[in-house]
């Protein structure tokens, strides 16, 4: 990897790393448990390693901003996430944050065209 | 499937056991139902090296594992610059105590080259014990403030710490583009400065350190040294000393970057008096002869010139230093003068626009 190459992919992780949490806490309004996420958010465009989606999800639990509960399904154990109370809070402030930052970025980008 | 389970095996070894069996059952659902999911459209199970290379894309177990842990680094972003500056500092001062015990005991014992070789071949060890110490208790306060063990309100809340009127003034010196003084020059400043110190203090002792070969030479001659030469060699280690404790002070109150004109006009003035003492001897007599009755036929004549020769290049060091004063003098009181200049017009302005 060149270090251009490099210095992209620091930054698009970067970028990444707080769209990934918004989009997951705005995906867990529904339940899903971590495989169907990872599609359901495939299926929208944002694909989203294993070894990234995963600890995530856990990290966002123990931070009180999702719940979980283990239940059977198709024969199999799983552990189902969803917004907690907590979370729903913080997804409306953090969505409001992101469409500002969006808004801004849009406007700076008009107005140099 | 057997390489899966190895790599959940190999995944729980480095997760944190309280947790371990937890997450390796919610990583299994995940895995197996994706597992599931290949297999059925493929219509077959993966061949082994299909599933070796969907194992792969998941990354090794040690790295998947340690996305599942909170604390990735010994010591935060919250409190590393508190931990680089105590290091500094914590480095510094180690090294100026050693230095300091290490020439208390040369020169209480018998001071000899091989004792300040071995004290100066310790510092190594001594930076890099002060370096562990420091990290390992950073590393601790770290942990304990990240797991709500313990609460230091001035680590945590440091950026709120601070009031931009306590800021160092802007000086004339950066302003014009000239570099302040760093830490590192500091630092370096005073260990040559307790080398320096230590070569001084061991001349007396030993002679030929300042004069090499040549103290052979001298102790042969029919010449000696006047006492006023220990009257100058008094007040160059006490002027040495000055110096180099208020470059430790600098360092311990982190203001090395301070031009301090005044301090340094100071020391200069005090640096004429040793020279002044060497000028004021009756007669320019500052060498002697060891014998003057016999001697003095013989030698009276070299003798007279080595004396005249000290007298003017003393006087020459004295004029050179009286000039360098008054210009050292003549800038600060212009810069001074420009300073309340530039202050003027913004107090005139901050006055009139209230």
């Amino acid at each position: 990897m060149t270090v251009a190459e490099n210095l992209f992919e620091n930054l698009r992780l970067e970028l990444r790393r707080g769209c990934l949490t918004l989009a997951v806490l705005a995906q867990l309004r529904q339940e899903y448990y971590g495989y169907t996420l990872r599609k359901a958010l495939a299926e929208r465009g944002l694909d989203i390693d294993e070894s990234t989606l995963y600890p995530l999800l856990r990290r966002l639990e123990t931070q009180g901003l999702l719940a979980s509960e283990w239940r059977e399904e198709e024969k199999r154990n799983k552990r189902f996430y969803r917004l907690s109370s907590d979370g729903e809070l913080m997804f409306t402030k953090l969505l409001e944050e992101w469409r500002t930052i969006n808004a801004s970025v849009d406007a700076t980008l008009n107005s140099r065209v | 499937m057997e390489l899966l389970d190895r790599y959940l095996q190999a995944v729980k070894q480095h997760l944190p056991w309280q947790r371990q069996d937890d997450i390796v059952a919610e990583l299994r659902a995940n895995l197996e139902a994706q597992l599931e999911e290949k297999e059925g459209e493929l219509g077959r199970p993966l061949t082994k090296g299909e599933s070796e290379e969907w194992l792969k894309q998941l990354g090794s177990p040690l790295h998947m594992a340690a996305r599942y842990k909170p604390h990735q680094y010994l010591i935060g972003p919250n409190i590393f610059p508190i931990y680089v500056a105590v290091l500094k500092i914590a480095a510094t001062w180690c090294t100026i105590i050693y230095f300091i015990v290490n020439l208390a005991l040369i020169f209480t014992g018998t001071p000899n080259l091989t004792a300040v070789a071995e004290a100066l071949i310790r510092v190594p060890w001594i930076l890099m014990t002060t370096a562990a110490w420091v990290t390992l208790i950073f590393a601790a306060i770290d942990y304990g403030v990240s797991h709500d063990y313990l609460r230091i309100p001035a680590l945590t809340a440091s950026s709120s710490c601070w009031s931009p009127s306590d800021l160092p003034p802007i000086e004339a010196e950066l302003v014009k583009g000239k570099k302040a003084r760093s830490f590192t020059q500091t630092v370096v400043e005073v260990v040559f400065g307790f080398f320096l110190l230590a070569w001084v203090l061991l001349i007396p002792s030993n002679p030929w350190l300042l004069w090499g070969p040549a103290v052979l030479v001298w102790k042969q001659s029919p010449y000696q040294m006047g006492s006023v030469w220990m009257q100058f060699y008094w007040w160059c280690v006490a002027l040495s000393s000055l110096q180099l404790g208020w470059r430790c002070v600098e360092l311990l109150r982190g203001t090395w970057e301070k031009k301090r004109p005044v301090l340094q006009v100071v020391i200069k003035a005090a640096g004429m008096i040793p020279v002044i003492l060497v000028l004021a001897v009756h007669d320019h007599a500052t060498v002697l002869l060891k014998n003057p009755t016999l001697d003095q036929v013989r030698y009276g004549t070299t003798l007279d010139v080595i004396n005249r020769s000290i007298y003017w290049g003393f006087l020459a060091i004295l004029l050179i230093t009286v000039v360098q004063l008054a210009v050292d003098v003549a800038r600060m009181g212009l810069n001074a003068w420009r300073r309340r200049m530039v202050s003027m017009p913004e107090r005139q302005g901050l006055g009139t626009r209230d």
